[in-house]
């Protein structure tokens, strides 16, 4: 039984057969996808598939999560909540504002909100930041993981509006809706010099392939740091 | 100095020009419904939005609208809760009526001749001589059930006397009897989902149900995913929509274009001559487009454009009466199809 914190809020989980990533369960008692609950010295908590979760591929490729428990989180491309539920556990004191455009796979997320007090559920397009601008306000971190062509441009205008100075941007760039045919490498280049060259002073601090869990994305970690003139 | 407005989900802001705040009006924070549904709107809007990197958290304090950090996020939990749900509801449109509805058609469709087949090889073990299929057959099996049921007047008598299928036994008569029950049911259903179908297009696009019929102009929009974005797509995509492969080989190589893809359907393209199939298919995806604009745009029944497609398919049937002189065609019709593959 061994229970070691890899960052802050993702644990590294080993108990008989049950090893890997998990996140300490700020709703005791109930799982939201379905997934193992594991209960080590009075902490319940919850396990953490890579294959299912960009965010969990990136903390076991030992890239730096950024995630504070008091963070505040803009979370783009929330789909049915299931890494959403995750980081939710991570900031127990912070929020997490969760965008999904689809009302179709919003429906689930809404659903655990309810269980959830710390997330903000909006039914907006990631693509026009100005339509939840009135909800939601500076945050630490924006997470992107969306199935649009123009991912860089998304995480740009996101930061411009909501990122604070000093705060982290984690991106998974999903190749194939970027370009179907193009090289995924070639894609990635492209999409982090678009990250970089825009004035809303990006770093990039660790890249990562995310396969074998996620094939043809890539991990992104960047902070953002203004100039001051 | 000039001070700017805001708008944010818990009321309206005054900030002067160093983003301090000057004025507020705040809502009523206990009327958790009203400021849901507000949030819903204020989404619409585009204007008088919170400047880049505003604390919303920290001026809901200082308007005195909560009293910490904590109380805010809980009530501004409950509120987008409440919101995203009007906003799931909301998307109930009539056009996603219309797309579901073309589903269910197709499923329908699906399920029925699959379910058809099987009674037709379970039943012929019994009556192979019974000459029927999908939905007489269901019927025929759903009312007599056994072939000796038939009376001597039936029309089937001599046949259902004379059968070389083998006897049936009464579970199975009862199975059977109850399966072909069900089938019938689904076409019942089928009948009626067109019939639905038909009447919520005249509803929500009439000219586009005039011009290229309800069921295909239903198709059409299940296709792209509502009227909207049918609306906006130029009449050359409506052309050769549902001709993916072909018109994908067609980009990739030297294959021909396609003529046309589910408006083929179109009883004024598939009737007409080969030769000038793909001359009318342009002219009907034309004014398709035109009529799903007008429909999205006013709304506003407009007879003319039927009779102007009229009018356009009888130029080009006089312009070309007769089916090219090509050296690959012989006389008869049709013999061109196929091409390189």
């Amino acid at each position: 039984m061994v229970q070691k914190e890899m960052s802050d809020g993702i644990f590294n989980i080993t108990k008989g057969s049950r090893r890997g990533l998990a996140t300490k369960n700020l709703d005791p008692g109930a799982g939201v996808y379905g997934e193992k609950l594991v209960t080590i010295e009075g902490n319940e908590y919850r396990m953490w598939n890579p294959k299912r979760s960009k965010l969990a591929a990136m903390a076991l490729k030992r890239m730096r999560i950024p995630i504070r428990h008091d963070s505040r989180v803009l979370y783009l491309g929330a789909a049915s909540g299931t890494t959403v539920s995750h980081v939710s556990d991570m900031v127990p004191d912070g929020v997490v504002y969760a965008v999904e455009f689809s009302a179709r796979t919003i429906r689930d997320l809404v659903q655990m909100c309810e269980r959830r007090s710390n997330i903000v559920p909006i039914l907006a397009d990631a693509t026009h930041p100005s339509s939840y601008a009135h909800i939601v306000g500076p945050v630490d971190v924006i997470f992107q993981d969306v199935a649009q062509p123009n991912q860089a441009k998304i995480a740009i205008i996101n930061a411009r509006r909501f990122l604070k100075n000093g705060g982290h941007l984690l991106l998974s760039i999903k190749a194939r809706s970027v370009d179907t045919v193009a090289s995924p490498d070639k894609i990635f280049k492209e999409e982090i010099r678009t990250l970089e060259a825009d004035d809303v002073g990006f770093h990039v601090s660790n890249r990562q392939d995310l396969s074998p869990f996620h094939e043809d994305h890539m991990g992104v970690v960047a902070e953002r740091k203004i100039v001051k003139e | 100095m000039i001070n700017v407005k805001i708008i944010t989900w818990f009321g309206t802001l005054e900030l002067d020009d160093s983003e301090h705040l000057v004025d507020c009006d705040i809502l009523d924070r206990m009327d958790i419904d009203h400021l849901a549904r507000r949030m819903r709107e204020i989404q619409q809007e585009t204007n008088d939005i919170p400047p880049a990197g505003y604390d919303l958290c920290d001026a809901a304090q200082e308007c005195g609208f909560v009293s910490n950090g904590e109380e805010y996020v809980s009530l501004l939990h409950q509120v987008s809760i409440q919101a995203t749900k009007y906003g799931v509801a909301e998307s109930y449109t009539p056009d996603m009526r219309i797309i579901q509805a073309i589903g269910t058609l197709d499923d329908l469709d699906e399920a029925a001749n699959l379910l058809s087949e099987r009674l037709s090889e379970w039943y012929g073990l019994h009556f192979p001589e019974l000459d029927k299929n999908t939905e007489q057959l269901a019927n025929f099996v759903a009312t007599h059930g056994s072939r000796s049921t038939l009376s001597a007047e039936d029309a089937l008598f001599e046949k259902a006397s004379s059968s070389m299928g083998a006897e049936l036994s009464d579970t199975d008569e009862t199975l059977l009897k109850g399966f072909a029950q069900n089938i019938s049911a689904l076409y019942e259903d089928r009948r009626r989902i067109e019939d639905y179908i038909i009447g919520s297009m005249g509803q929500l696009a009439p000219n586009l149900s005039d011009i290229a019929g309800p069921l295909i102009g239903a198709r059409l929009i299940s296709m792209t995913g509502g009227l909207p974005r049918l609306a906006r797509l130029p009449s050359s995509t409506v052309q050769v929509m549902g001709a993916n492969r072909a018109l994908f080989k067609h980009l990739r190589s030297r294959a021909p274009s396609p003529k046309h893809g589910i408006i083929f359907n179109h009883p004024l393209i598939k009737n007409a001559p080969w030769w000038q199939r793909g001359k009318i298919a342009r002219v009907v995806a034309a004014k398709i487009s035109l009529a799903s604009r007008i429909d999205l745009y006013s709304g506003r029944v407009e007879l003319s454009l039927k009779d102007d497609l009229m009018v356009r398919i009888a130029t080009i049937e006089a312009a070309h009466p007769n089916p090219p002189a090509r050296s690959t065609v012989k006389s008869g019709k049709g013999k061109s199809k196929g091409g390189r593959r």
